[in-house]
């Protein structure tokens, strides 16, 4: 920590002509790893170093909660992990709201963004109304979604049982708990889809689709042949960055359910927080944590591999 | 089937892009929409197509008003300046395109795409997708696109703007082999006087929303009907000079003074007896059509070389007399030295005479 | 003249009425918070829910107001600090990670590093990684050290949790630059400080006050490292409302809907004037149009 505020001062200043440290800190050669090195010098300090400790920590078998030395245990750990029902089963938690949340969003996300593909009048004053969730923060979306479906009073369930006879208890059921997440989600994220859907769509010229006019296509082969073509890939992207997003889910969770009822809801993320900040495993945590980073890490690639692949084409 | 169009207007908020034209297409005709970039000439094709809407006047496809349909029912073939080639589909796909509407078998389409890319050459290519293709090639598939089915007329836009100057001659040919055999009636928008020259059985020279002169290739260049086609059509640009009028003897022989006092008898056209003495007019002269003698002549304007620009068989001289720059051009072999004091003489018959309200004086023939 | 056609990619009134509605439909969570936020207690907790009721403010003068019990006057909340510390946080860091990130930005972006691409990657991993997987260590190291509860670590933590975005973000800006005006500046003797100074930051300001923008919400909406490492003292908005939430003697909607209304207000604001540079702020600097 203390390295920072002397590289601060650095930043990219050009005395060529001074010696010593100094010059050849400054060396032009060296600016770029300089303009660099505060942000990287943050980051090793607040993410990688501790990333680094905790992953020290995996191979022990520490409590944060006791004053007990720890002692190392190898692979133990991972093993315990790997080998747990009950974490396979947050695995598969975690993988159903997902899939099941970036499937809603991309469907919602595409239709709004065919619905707001047209240019129409106050399309800017409109288009607001569906970006707000996006910019929310998941703590209120939580709450929202708290009080519409509030068994008594909320909005959610009064219609439903308006609906069925049997009165509904949305958060009652493991399926209905997934659902009301998931709604929760999808709602807050599908504008990120059709964002992103929207570029694609504005990305198409102009002069396709008119071709396609004068060609006297009929609807549906022109979204196949010329929309299509070029939403693709922002489609994948989309998938691939709500994925990522998805797996981290934990303040929704942590609101509306707190994982229950049971442990029907309880995704990774969630499972997580317990397991080091309630029943302090904090090595067994680490563990698990290392295993969750190294997915984000596959998927970030991909994610990365898609993005390129998206720059080429829009050369 | 032709298509005319009658007091046809487009008006963006203000701004009056076309403004109350009228042109009539003929069945196999080809017409040429040539002028400046912004004078209205893709507006007014686009209003053929169904792109754009008419604020005023009306579309007469066949005989047809066409004003409230859309694109599609207008049965109309388009080629796009930026050709508009489906880019995830294939070059056979792309011809193949506008024949599913009209609901063929299988066998008809590949037979047509099959035609087709025979006549554009575009054979050893079907398989590529457009992002695959040359330049050239790209423009062979948009016009190969626009002529696989029967359309009521055939518009152009800009075709052959994007090419390099090369493949623009190349092509230019094909085009306009492959516009012989259309008995549609044609348009095409472009801004390049050397293709509307070469390719048009018309020519309509727009300007602001206007249209200058509609008239065959020939008589657009040789006979221009006032200043602006004069000075648009043809490279070098023809020479307008100021003068004012002296005396006519009706048989066309008419004396003008320009401006620094030299004065000349030239011979024009004889409606130049229709002006009085003391008329203002612009004289318009090809660079080709001036003559450069090394000694005074009688008749002659004295003027000094300026500039020298070879162009291979020709070389092309700028003048420069204190008053007012000429071009002229001339054989290679005439020595021309920048610097040197010339006499230009101005020979009988073509000279175009300008009036002041910029159209042409001309006896009706 | 009536038209049977409509230009291609335009619509009229008649769509942006359905638009209208559909755009309702899907705000309408929003907009019933903010109706409940109106409710007297038995109006929020009516069955069935009322839509048509007599607003009245006393929630959200409770929010910062309560009456005491014993005393019978009115006393102030801690809402007001928890108010105060997510702005005052919020703007601390992102301001720093601004500064730190602009310049990291500025090099990935113009000078060939060795490994740019792997500290490239390096940085993004660090903002797709689930928080929940940073904070095991960093609870332990707070611990240690004793930021825990204090300013200071939470805006230490929030400034490395906004470098990543500001770096990617603000490196979209700069490639979008033209560097042969730059170059033309070096070559009329510019150096590189006026270079940076006076060519680049003045020319993408913009995009660094949208940079600004989207950190801000993104630490205003924090909730997982402000509920492990804040204290008493340094609790912001979030941690205070899922705090009410968890209340013993069932939760008081309608403060609660006060509380999170107040809270959204600068998300609106926010939202509508940063429309254009959104889908770029989301994607930090991926996806650019």
């Amino acid at each position: 920590m203390a390295v920072l505020p002397t590289e601060k001062h650095t930043s990219p200043a050009t005395p060529h002509t001074r010696g010593g440290f100094g010059g050849w800190l400054l060396d032009p050669k060296r600016r770029g790893a300089l303009l660099v090195t505060p942000a990287i010098a943050i980051l090793f300090v607040m993410n990688i170093f501790p990333l680094m400790w905790s992953f020290g920590l995996s191979f022990f078998n520490y409590k944060a909660s006791s004053q007990r030395v720890p002692r190392f245990q190898g692979l133990e750990n991972y093993q315990d992990v790997l080998t747990d029902d009950k974490v396979w089963e947050r695995f598969q938690t975690t993988a159903i709201i997902v899939g099941s949340s970036v499937i809603l969003q991309l469907i919602v996300g595409f239709l709004l963004a065919l619905l707001f593909a047209k240019a129409f009048p106050m399309r800017r004053i409109v288009l607001m109304l569906v970006l707000t969730p996006m910019m929310l923060s998941f703590v209120s979306v939580g709450v929202f979604f708290k009080l519409f479906y509030e068994p008594t009073f909320g909005v959610v369930s009064y219609v439903l049982n308006k609906i069925s006879s049997e009165p509904f208890v949305m958060l009652g059921s493991p399926e209905g708990a997934i659902a009301g997440i998931v709604i929760a989600d999808a709602w807050m994220w599908s504008p990120f889809v059709m964002l992103l859907v929207l570029a694609g769509l504005v990305s198409v010229p102009k002069y396709l689709y008119e071709a396609a006019e004068i060609d006297r296509a009929s609807k549906w082969r022109t979204f196949r042949t010329i929309t299509f073509p070029y939403i693709k890939s922002l489609l994948l992207l989309a998938v691939l960055f709500r994925t990522i997003e998805t797996f981290k889910l934990f303040d929704i969770v942590y609101i509306i359910t707190e994982g229950g009822p049971g442990s029907s809801t309880e995704t990774i993320a969630v499972y997580l927080y317990r397991t080091a900040f309630q029943f302090f495993k904090t090595s067994q945590s680490s563990a698990l944590a290392y295993i969750v980073l190294f997915i984000v890490i596959v998927l970030t690639n991909l994610y990365l591999y898609a993005v390129n692949r998206r720059a080429a084409e829009v050369d | 089937m032709t298509i005319e169009l009658k007091k046809l207007t487009k008006r963006f908020g203000t701004l009056t892009a076309v403004d109350a034209i009228d042109l009539n297409v003929g069945d196999g005709e080809v017409l040429c929409l040539l002028g400046p970039s912004g004078c209205g000439k893709t507006t007014t094709l686009r209003m053929v197509a169904g792109l754009e809407f008419a604020t005023e006047g009306d579309v007469l496809l066949a005989g047809k008003r066409v004003n409230d349909l859309a694109p599609r029912d207008r049965n109309v073939a388009m080629s796009f300046q930026f050709y508009a080639l489906y880019p995830s589909l294939t070059v056979a796909e792309n011809l193949a395109y506008p024949l599913y509407a009209e609901k063929l078998s299988a066998a008809e389409i590949s037979k047509r795409v099959a035609q087709v890319s025979k006549t554009l050459q575009l054979d050893g290519i079907l398989k590529r997708t457009p992002g695959q293709l040359a330049e050239g090639e790209k423009q062979r598939v948009a016009v190969g696109r626009s002529i696989i089915r029967d359309p009521k007329c055939f518009l152009f836009d800009e075709p052959l703007s994007r090419l390099d100057v090369q493949l623009r001659e190349e092509m230019r040919g094909e085009i306009k082999e492959v516009l012989q055999d259309l008995s549609r009636p044609t348009v095409i928008v472009t801004h390049d006087q050397l293709e509307a020259l070469t390719m048009a059985d018309r020519i309509a020279v727009m300007r602001d929303g206007r249209i200058e002169q509609v008239d065959t290739p020939h008589n657009v260049f040789q006979r221009p009907s006032n200043l602006f086609v004069a000075g648009f059509i043809g490279t070098p640009q023809m020479n307008l000079v100021p003068a004012t009028l002296k005396g006519s003897d009706g048989a066309g022989i008419a004396e003008f003074a320009f401006d620094g006092g030299q004065a000349l008898k030239i011979q024009v056209d004889p409606a130049v007896s229709q002006l009085s003495p003391g008329a203002k007019v612009t004289l318009g002269i090809r660079p080709r059509n001036l003559e450069i003698c090394q000694d005074p002549v009688e008749d002659s304007l004295s003027t000094k070389i300026d500039m020298v620009e070879p162009m291979g068989a020709e070389t092309l001289a700028h003048m420069n007399d204190g008053y007012r720059d000429l071009r002229v051009v001339t054989d290679w072999r005439v020595p021309l030295a920048e610097g040197d004091h010339v006499h230009l003489r101005f020979p009988p018959g073509v000279t175009h005479i300008f009036t002041e309200d910029e159209q042409v004086l001309r006896s009706a023939t | 003249m009536a038209r049977k056609h409509r230009e291609i990619g335009k619509a009229g009134w008649g769509y942006t009425a359905v638009a209208s509605v559909i755009g309702f439909i899907y705000f309408f969570p929003v907009f019933w918070i903010i109706l409940t936020a109106f409710k007297t207690r038995t109006d929020a907790l009516a069955v069935p829910p009322k839509l048509i009721f007599t607003p009245t403010f006393d929630n959200f003068v409770s929010v910062f107001y309560r009456a005491s019990i014993t005393t019978g006057t009115s006393q102030a909340t801690d809402m007001g600090l928890y108010f105060f510390n997510s702005i005052f946080i919020a703007f601390t860091s992102v301001g720093l990670a601004l500064i730190v990130g602009t310049l990291a930005a500025y090099a990935f972006s113009r000078y060939p590093l060795r490994g740019n691409d792997t500290y490239l990657f390096i940085i993004l991993t660090t903002r797709m990684m689930p928080p929940i997987v940073v904070i095991i260590p960093i609870f332990l190291m707070f611990r240690l050290s004793g930021l825990a509860g204090s300013y200071w670590g939470i805006i230490f933590l929030y400034t490395a949790f906004n470098i990543p975005f500001s770096v990617w973000l603000v490196k979209s800006f700069f490639d979008e630059l033209n560097p042969e005006i730059e170059d033309a500046a070096r070559m009329d003797g510019a150096t590189e400080r006026r270079v940076f100074f006076g060519f680049c930051i003045p020319q993408i300001l913009a995009g660094l006050s949208a940079t600004f923008v989207f950190g801000l919400i993104l630490t205003w909406n924090e909730f997982l490292f402000a509920l492990l490492l804040t204290g008493v003292e340094t609790r912001t908005v979030p941690v205070a409302m899922a705090r009410t939430l968890g209340g013993e003697v069932g939760v008081d909607y309608g403060l609660l809907a006060a509380i999170v209304t107040l809270f959204l207000i600068p998300i609106f604001f926010v939202t509508f004037l940063l429309q254009n540079q959104l889908l770029r702020g989301v994607t930090f600097g991926t996806v650019k149009k």
